[in-house]
């Protein structure tokens, strides 16, 4: 579980995004996984993301998440005055009336909106109370974003993310033929700049990491995709699915090449191809 | 020290279990299950259900009084129950507040067992739950479409004719509700991941809830249906639209002489709260469960500051339904996408706005 150094300080260090806790802690302050939990990884090394336990309480920034449910669960933000998250459209709940809402205007507008992403994004500010949920069955990740990271997620799948988090957005030349005809794949970039964030995901279905070695891939399913670090690459193959007559069919997968973990999510999106 | 509830590890000087929220017991193995009644009469019934307890129409206690009252529903408990009959929460669970005070369903135990007239019910299941009725002679169960998953082929099934039918095809509702009386066994479930609501509804109570999440009713409880006047208007060129966020109809359900069952299917987790009176609360429309009919419903559009020009079609950029007290809300965590949202809306019936 923790690590010898760690015992010292009488600390417990999640084994999910590796922040130090207090010994008395049942869930992982920065991310809500229990911290009594194995780190399970299954026996080709895909770890599965933390079960959080109804009504974990996350901290960041002198704010609060409380997930709250285990079939859809409930992100619900208590936000304190001076902190903000922002967030696409579609996501909130229920929200205190006196909570204020602001819109942040994005670079690339024109080419997000043909690309189906949204290209305003509401931002909401403390001091208040928020909830964030999704439109179908799944797990919220958490993944608390340290200085320096930058972390690349798949299109509409994040919930919030907190303010110190910058925003933007990459096109992933190689899966153009596949998931957009022709008119390139955006997905969103988080960057963490001097101050550590928090962001949240929704992933369909479960959710399940994996740390690949410089150099190692993977195939994925297109649609399984829900977030990698920046430094994994990602490009798609065609594979030739021979039917020993003629023609045959074609399928595609998206080869991802480390360092770095890549994220996936067991209910996918079917792309179809022509 | 470990919660006796469910197992979690506990905060040294913690007051509750963070894994369940159940109060953390003060003794080292004083589990707080039941309490001390020793020797409850074989023959006699157990004194806490003897104490008349008149309360027409009053809305469940929030503050669970344990083994006399089920914090959920309100039905009276047995002293040695583990599982409410009402509603089949469990019994050790103390209700569970979210910080902002949202009350979760209780925790129900697979196969809890409710009890109605003669019948009874079980819900089977905590992913898709199932709620096996097996009917005694005498009681009966209507239901909405598309929600039987089997029945004994002895269950007799007739149709129940709905008042305003033509008004309620062009709504989009069921025409006709399907019936089935005891003896035999039917079983019900719908078709999403989710969770099953037991509304006990007692004599003079009434519930309203939002179309298509009804999933059955004893015979006792009277299905009436009004118009929510909660809709809006957007225009698309030539094309004019009118949205109704939380459904054209809603369907209100009333206990008549003797305690009805009502049982509703909602998407994802579901979390009530209790408004007190004149506060209010803004909820995704598609999210809302059930209210009781205190409760006022009414649009509220919300235009988030921006630091550029705003332009037409932004001007409503979220539509909330504004709930006010007093009453229950209920909702759930999954709602659907609601359309004309965002878009330019040319009328709307009674609402609210906040420009920031």
């Amino acid at each position: 579980m923790s690590t010898p150094q760690a015992e010292q300080f009488e600390r417990l260090q999640c084994q999910w995004c590796q922040s130090l806790n207090e010994k008395s802690a049942l869930a992982c302050g920065s991310c809500g996984a229990p911290l009594d939990v194995r780190n399970l990884v299954s026996e080709s090394g895909w770890r599965e993301a933390p079960r959080i336990r109804d009504m974990t309480e996350i901290h960041f920034s002198s704010s609060t998440c409380q997930v709250e449910g285990e079939i859809v669960p409930v992100a619900e933000i208590n936000l304190s005055p001076g902190d903000a998250i922002f967030f696409e459209h579609h996501v909130m709940l229920w929200k205190d009336d006196t909570v204020p809402l602001t819109l942040m205007a994005l670079s690339g507008g024109l080419k997000r909106a043909f690309g189906g992403m949204p290209f305003l994004i509401s931002v909401a500010t403390g001091p208040g109370r928020i909830a964030f949920s999704r439109d179908a069955t799944g797990e919220l990740v958490v993944l608390p974003l340290h200085p320096g990271m930058e972390i690349d997620v798949r299109e509409h799948a994040f919930l919030l993310s907190s303010h110190q988090i910058q925003y933007s957005f990459v096109r992933i030349k190689g899966l153009a033929n596949i998931l957009f005809g022709g008119q390139g794949m955006y997905m969103d970039r988080f960057v963490t700049a001097g101050s550590p964030g928090l962001l949240i995901l929704h992933g369909y279905g479960n959710v399940f990491e994996r740390v690949l070695k410089a150099g190692e891939s993977i195939m994925l399913e297109p649609g399984a995709f829900l977030y990698k670090d920046s430094s994994v690459t990602m490009d798609v193959e065609f594979q030739k699915l021979g039917t020993g007559f003629f023609g045959g069919a074609t399928m595609s997968l998206a080869r991802v090449t480390g360092p770095g973990r890549v994220g996936i999510q067991s209910m996918y999106v079917h792309h179809k191809t022509e | 020290m470990f919660c006796v509830n469910c197992g979690s590890r506990l905060v040294a000087d913690g007051r509750f279990c963070t894994g369940c929220g159940a109060p953390a017991a003060s003794g080292p193995s004083a589990p707080v299950v039941e309490p001390p009644v020793a020797a409850v009469p074989v023959a006699g019934p157990p004194p806490s259900v003897v104490r008349p307890v008149p309360q027409p129409a009053a809305p469940p206690a929030e503050v669970p009084v344990r083994a006399t009252r089920c914090s959920w529903c309100g039905s009276p408990l047995d002293a040695s129950a583990t599982s409410c009959p009402g509603c089949g929460g469990k019994v050790t669970e103390m209700a569970v507040a979210t910080r902002s005070g949202w009350l979760q369903l209780p925790g129900r135990k697979d196969m809890a067992k409710l009890q109605f007239g003669q019948s009874t019910c079980q819900i089977e299941g905590l992913y898709v739950p199932v709620a096996d009725m097996n009917l005694a002679a005498g009681d009966s169960v209507y239901f909405a479409h598309h929600v039987l998953l089997w029945k004994d082929p002895a269950t007799e099934v007739t149709t129940m004719p709905l008042k305003g039918a033509w008004k309620r095809m062009f709504a989009g509702m069921p025409l006709i509700m399907t019936q089935a009386a005891g003896p035999g066994h039917i079983a019900f479930s719908r078709d999403a991941p989710g969770e099953l609501i037991a509304v006990p509804l007692h004599p003079g109570q009434s519930v309203d809830v939002r179309e298509h999440l009804f999933l059955t009713a004893t015979g006792n409880v009277v299905y009436d249906w009004f118009q929510t006047g909660v809709w809006f208007r957007t225009k698309n060129g030539d094309d004019t639209e009118t949205h109704y966020p939380v459904g054209a109809f809603m369907d209100r359900f009333s206990g008549t002489g003797q305690p009805g069952l009502l049982l509703l299917h909602a998407s994802g987790n579901v979390f009530v709260r209790n408004l007190g009176p004149g506060e209010t609360m803004l909820v995704k429309p598609t999210a809302l469960i059930f209210k009781d009919p205190a409760v006022e419903m009414h649009l509220h559009f919300e235009h988030p500051q921006t630091g550029f020009m705003a332009w037409g079609s932004w001007s409503n950029r979220y539509v909330w339904l504004r709930v006010v007290g007093p009453g229950r809300v209920a909702v759930q965590s999954v709602f659907e996408h609601m359309h004309g949202e965002g878009s330019y809306i040319q009328g709307f019936s009674y609402a609210t706005e906040r420009r920031w």
